[in-house]
């Protein structure tokens, strides 16, 4: 079950807004194909640290990230890496479900359209299809696929953008706080759907549940202000932690 | 005070406040009722025009005319001794003064009226044929019942006998109301009754074509550039202060910017809607800017992230998804802003659009009279019928900006989407 490759490794990352320093020497290994999950009271870093992964941080002008990232061995926090072939390798699934305001069919063709992934509609269309296939959502909306996206439910906008984030064949999928707008009935089937995905990809969510990230995670690091305080298994980690301060998150003591 | 007390007060404010904003509401109301009630009642009658039907018989020979002249030769020939015989047969007349006031009864420009009648009907040669030609001012507003008749003579414009004309006149039938063409497809005029607002009409339209031309991409690059790509530092802090000061500028400054650099600098033609178009278009681009950047911003965060997360650049991001949703603000920002530029009348008046130009412009290089140009021109002279003309204008003008308000408002409507 637990896999030893090291797919992303991040050493002595540090990140600051302006003169406020959001991530301090954080040191974290991601194994390929398994789901990590990034616990940790709010404003602890968790979203900071997947933001860089991606390099969502460049869009904030004050944003500065020092340390060294590297995926698969390569290092992506220098100038000369281009984000947009970076970002085509790392998808990301945002915390409020965010469809872009055309066709459910437009919202997944968009990445492998400006990539050129298709070199036909009808190659187009298979791209569509196994990404909606792969996001659980294609039985539902496979007759109205020129429906707006944002006419669909808050749970079917969610795995319509896991659809948009697979369609361009990343190796990592980002998720930030994937669920926290959705109900337990949505929420149960995107963990489900990263069962699925994980066969395939390797999956970084952030989230606020202990219980989410007991069920969907085989690794888990627990962040708190700013730092990177505990990382194991996750059934190490809520079981029998190292840290106290770990033991006193998970069982509800702060945070 | 107790919380009964409390509550009742409470209550109280509440209705206060309603009551003021319903008495603002309808004062609002009835200013306009009252504004657009004066306008309307003042301006109608000058889409209506009066004549007089005259017999005039085209005689060839009378015209010094070949029998099947073509319409050269009709246009270069003379047609003055023609209409003054037709119009003297009118009313029998006594001695060079009544002859006057009869040919004063109708505007000084009737020998071209008939020319231009015949012309349009090339078959009424060598024919006689009632022509009906526009009377003078004076006597269009005495038809209108706008003249004070019963004044005594001295006081009057209209003279005694030419009363008898036009009583005698009308018992014959022959003096008629009809729609007023002349206003729309005529120029500027010294004469009221055949003043129009073509020449106007046309220096508006080119105006505001070379404003839109001039101001809608520059402002388009402009505010997508300082809202999506230009760092956040202290030159770009600068500059929008100064979008925002220019945008509560006077208009009249833009109109010295133009007469001192357009005019003064570069030389070009004045008068023209040329150079209104330029120095409305360095009025209008903050004012266009403003609300285009604010329909940028308007548009969420979330949908930059998602595109720029499946690895869309910065400019894809900005063109493919943030650009399209900001369309309805910037295009009913942009016509708003036109709206502003056409009803603008202060610097055209100080790049020499005042000059009276009879002429109606074919090219923007052509001197020409705009719409609120016109207004201000007629609103001084002291002919009834240029009153009646400068309201008719308004009404135009203010049916011209409301169509546009009212596309501004249906373009948002119909390109706006929801977002989640």
């Amino acid at each position: 079950m637990i896999n030893n490759k090291v797919k992303i490794k991040t050493t002595n990352l540090n990140v600051y807004y302006g003169d406020k320093q959001a991530l301090n020497d954080v040191n974290l290994e991601i194994h390929s194909k398994e789901v990590t999950a990034l616990i940790g009271p709010s404003g602890c870093g968790k979203s900071t640290y997947i933001r860089c992964i991606n390099r969502m941080n460049d869009v904030i002008d004050i944003c500065r990230v020092t340390g060294s990232i590297e995926i698969d061995g390569n290092e992506i926090n220098k100038k000369e890496i281009d984000v947009v072939s970076l970002r085509e390798k790392i998808g990301m699934v945002f915390q409020k479900p965010n469809p872009f305001p055309k066709s459910i069919y437009d919202n997944v063709s968009y990445g492998p359209n400006i990539h050129g992934l298709a070199e036909n509609k009808v190659k187009m269309d298979e791209i569509v299809e196994t990404s909606l296939k792969k996001a659980a959502l294609w039985n539902e909306v496979k007759d109205r696929l020129n429906e707006p996206g944002t006419s669909l439910s808050g749970g079917q906008q969610q795995r319509l953008c896991i659809a948009r984030a697979i369609s361009v064949n990343p190796e990592v999928i980002l998720m930030d706080e994937p669920c926290s707008a959705l109900d337990p009935i949505a929420t149960a089937k995107i963990e489900e759907l990263m069962d699925e995905l994980k066969k395939s990809y390797t999956i970084v969510i952030v989230t606020h549940s202990m219980s989410q990230a007991v069920r969907v995670s085989q690794r888990t690091g627990f962040f708190h202000l700013g730092k990177l305080i505990e990382v194991d298994t996750t059934e190490k980690i809520f079981k029998n932690p190292n840290n106290k301060m770990t033991q006193d998150y998970i069982t509800g003591r702060f945070g | 005070m107790n919380k009964d007390q409390l509550l009742k007060k409470r209550y109280r404010a509440e209705k206060r406040f309603k009551f003021y904003g319903l008495v603002s509401i309808t004062l609002a109301i009835l200013f306009v009722i009252f504004l657009v009630n004066v306008i309307f009642s003042k301006g109608r009658a000058a889409f209506q025009r009066t004549t007089i039907a005259v017999e005039v018989n085209f005689n060839t020979e009378e015209l010094e005319l070949s029998s099947n002249a073509s319409i050269e030769e009709i246009q270069d020939a003379d047609f003055y001794d023609l209409s003054i015989n037709s119009l003297l047969k009118l009313y029998k007349t006594e001695g060079a003064k009544q002859e006057k006031e009869l040919l004063r009864v109708f505007s000084p420009d009737h020998d071209i009226e008939i020319k231009n009648f015949l012309i349009k009907n090339l078959d009424n040669l060598n024919k006689n044929v009632i022509v009906n030609l526009t009377t003078s001012d004076d006597i269009d507003q005495l038809h209108k019942g706008n003249y004070p008749r019963h004044l005594p003579e001295e006081r009057r414009r209209i003279s005694d006998f030419q009363l008898l004309i036009y009583d005698q006149l009308v018992k014959e039938n022959k003096v008629n109301k009809v729609f007023n063409t002349f206003f729309f497809t005529n120029g500027d005029s010294r004469n009221p009754e055949v003043a129009g607002i073509g020449g106007s009409l046309f220096g508006s339209f080119f105006t505001i074509i070379i404003t839109l031309i001039l101001s809608f991409p520059i402002a388009i690059f402009a505010s997508i550039y300082l809202e999506e790509f230009a760092p956040k530092n202290r030159i770009t802090d600068f500059i929008e202060i100064n979008i925002n000061n220019l945008a509560a500028v006077p208009s009249i400054v833009f109109g010295l910017l133009g007469l001192g650099i357009l005019l003064g600098t570069f030389d070009l033609p004045r008068s023209t809607p040329l150079v209104a178009g330029i120095t409305l278009s360095l009025m209008t681009l903050p004012r266009i800017i403003i609300p285009c950047r604010a329909s940028l911003k308007a548009v969420p965060p979330s949908i930059r992230e998602g595109a720029l997360a499946v690895g869309a650049s910065k400019v894809q991001s900005v063109m493919h998804h943030v650009v399209p949703l900001s369309i309805p603000g910037t295009l009913s920002g942009t016509i708003i802003g036109l709206a502003q530029a056409l009803g603008e009348t202060a610097p055209l008046i100080l790049i020499g659009m005042v000059a009276f130009v009879v002429d109606i412009p074919a090219t923007p290089i052509d001197p020409s009279a705009s719409l609120p140009v016109q207004v201000y021109l007629w609103s001084e002279q002291a002919e009834r019928g240029f009153v009646e003309k400068t309201s008719a204008t308004i009404m135009v003008l203010l049916s011209f900006l409301i169509v546009m308000n009212f596309i501004a408002v249906y373009l948002r409507q119909k390109f706006e989407k929801k977002w989640s």
